[in-house]
């Protein structure tokens, strides 16, 4: 038996609904924020995700980052490389991503390659697992983003695509399921690796 | 010359920050470069090797893969408490083979010897050994 534990950076344009998401996530659909209120800097959501048929777990230590670009130094602080001068929040590399954009806004779609630039830029060529996450999935009849166009970029980026409404509640595990469970299966990749070292 | 940092002279790994039942920590002081302990994720990841007693000490030398950065610390008393820095280094990646690094000290004495990794090449880092002449 085995916990893994995995940094995951959540990452998005203000607004999109990332707190929301990890909160719901965090609180198992119990406690959906209605009223708006702006992350600054970053917050720490921890949680406990167990992989199936296995007996292992992941625990995720989720950096919910604030989207709003006023942040976005004190965010990279955190995210990365150690640092002389905080070695306190010296948490190391990141180990899994979590993009979100707001299906509803095509602006906050393209700022994804952006986002996804700004962490990768963090990694020095670490394998790192991600997921793209196109939120708000209740607002049908304002939606810009269509669901094959995310998809498509997406793949295109190595990010598995999810659809999520945190609102209603719907899918807000998956994503961060599925990011345990790609950083599982990297760590078994890395053990049959090392055995063959020695 | 004695492998001081084998558990066949007494030696216990009494700390370590993550653990896989399958790798336990105890495979750094085997004697044994096949065995290895791994880290579960994230960084800093350490462990506190004890001794059965006051060991002397010129050279100790690390088997690993993907450890990027490692400071050693020691200490002389019976608890692991009250650790000094005693050197750091970073590590070369090596690819398809493991680290070999050697840290040459001006004669040590010390109970305890501390070893932390504050990066990696990688999510996960392993030990295979530590050894202590």
């Amino acid at each position: 038996m085995v916990k893994l534990r995995a940094k995951c950076i959540l990452v998005g344009d203000a607004s999109v609904g990332k707190s929301a998401l990890s909160q719901m996530f965090r609180s198992d659909g119990a406690h959906f924020q209605k009223n708006y209120s702006m992350t600054a800097g970053v917050e720490l959501v921890v949680k406990s995700v167990s992989i199936p048929d296995s007996g292992d777990s992941v625990e995720l230590f989720i950096f919910d980052s604030a989207g709003k670009d006023t942040f976005l130094d004190a965010c990279e602080k955190l995210w990365g490389q150690p640092s002389v001068l905080c070695v306190v929040f010296d948490w190391g590399q990141p180990s899994v991503l979590c993009v979100v954009f707001d299906v509803s806004s095509e602006v906050s779609f393209r700022s994804c390659a952006l986002w996804l630039d700004r962490v990768r830029a963090h990694c020095q060529g670490l394998q790192l697992p991600g997921v793209l996450v196109g939120n708000k999935s209740d607002l049908s009849s304002r939606r810009e983003v269509e669901m094959a166009m995310a998809q498509e970029w997406a793949q295109s980026q190595g990010l598995e695509y999810h659809e999520t409404s945190a609102k209603e509640m719907e899918n807000c595990e998956a994503p961060f399921l599925s990011l345990a469970q790609a950083f599982y299966t990297l760590y078994q990749d890395r053990i049959q690796t090392i055995q063959t070292l020695a | 010359m004695i492998h001081a940092a084998l558990s066949s002279s007494g030696a216990q790994v009494i700390l370590a920050a993550s653990s896989d039942e399958n790798y336990p920590p105890e495979n750094i002081i085997d004697g044994n470069t096949e065995s290895f302990w791994i880290s579960t994720g994230m960084f800093p990841q350490e462990f506190i090797v004890r001794f059965s007693e006051a060991v002397k000490m010129s050279l100790i030398t690390i088997h690993s893969y993907n450890v990027k950065n490692l400071r050693i610390e020691k200490n002389t008393s019976s608890d692991a408490t009250d650790f000094e820095l005693i050197t750091q280094k970073e590590f070369e990646h090596t690819d398809g083979h493991l680290q070999e690094n050697d840290f040459q000290l001006s004669a040590t004495t010390a109970t305890h010897l501390r070893f932390i990794i504050t990066s990696g090449y990688d999510h996960f880092v392993s030990v295979h050994s530590v050894t202590v002449q």
